[in-house]
């Protein structure tokens, strides 16, 4: 890896992390396991259209192991792991089919899918089905989130890379 | 557009609205059976998946109890046929935020200590 894309990962990795801490002041907007706004997505989002699959998933997976170890809520690392993984999987496979000008379509998804790898995780630890209710306020509050995400990460790739933003 | 974009978009329109109406299906409040009909309302406490505990709201008296799990505590009350958890010793809290169970659909959930009060079916 050139040192330059590794300084750059490094940054925003840095500044995911940043939001991700600043977020976690925030106060709950739902009382739901796994509802919030996932500000620190923006910066995963925009790493998606910029950098390899392979990088952004060494930045997503360092992010989150950090943020468990500065957010010392070591219970969440697991959900929040198999959502950050599911949803960048999803978001690498669709960004082959939204062009990066519609960037923020590929946020919504995204988000949908990390609260989709959450509720697996929650049904599979909780060995019940009954958590799953929260399923459908999760889809409206990943549709909410991802969007708002998407548009600022769309903003970023407005001021970064110019050339790009179609 | 492009008519790709617009399909993706159409079936997240779709999913999304589909999502918010069972949202609001399923957060609805239960009607309260009436105190002297007779009838029951049991709820179930699940630990670890496991049934820990059934008890009849309209009949049990009101009091406040701790059940501990795996290095951790949830602090239950009943109060006037009323179930909620009121205190917790886990780092989100999120159980004691949701307040009284009163959907039959949601339950009240503790996932840091593999909690879980519902209404019995």
């Amino acid at each position: 890896m050139k040192t330059k894309r590794l300084a750059e990962l490094s940054m925003l990795t840095a500044a995911a992390l940043i939001i991700f801490i600043v977020e976690l002041r925030f106060p709950d907007i739902l009382p739901i396991p796994g509802v919030k706004l996932g500000l620190a997505n923006i910066i995963t989002v925009f790493a998606v259209y910029r950098f390899s699959g392979r990088e952004v998933l060494l930045m997503v997976l360092t992010r989150v192991t950090l943020g468990a170890v500065f957010s010392s809520n070591f219970s969440a690392l697991i959900y929040s792991l198999a959502g950050a993984l599911l949803c960048l999987a999803g978001m690498l496979l669709l960004r082959r089919l939204i062009p990066i000008g519609y960037l923020w379509l590929c946020s919504i998804i995204g988000a949908v899918l990390h609260n989709t790898g959450q509720m697996a995780v929650a049904v599979l630890v909780m060995r019940s089905m009954a958590v799953a209710v929260y399923y459908p306020i999760l889809i409206v509050s990943g549709c909410i989130a991802g969007a708002f995400t998407g548009i600022c990460a769309q903003l970023i790739l407005k001021r970064l890379m110019p050339d790009k933003k179609s | 557009m492009p008519d790709r974009v617009k399909a993706i978009l159409a079936v997240v329109i779709i999913v999304f609205v589909g999502a918010a109406a069972a949202s609001f299906i399923l957060f609805r409040p239960k009607d309260k059976p009436d105190k002297d009909s007779g009838e029951h309302e049991y709820i179930e406490i699940v630990q670890d998946g496991e049934v820990i505990e059934r008890i009849d709201l309209l009949t049990a008296e009101d009091r406040v109890f701790r059940i501990e799990s795996g290095g951790g505590w949830n602090e239950v009350t009943i109060k006037d046929g009323i179930i909620s958890i009121t205190d917790a010793d886990c780092p989100d809290h999120t159980c004691v935020k949701t307040g009284e169970l009163r959907s039959e659909y949601v339950p009240i959930v503790c996932l840091p200590h593999k909690l879980l009060i519902r209404f019995a079916e």
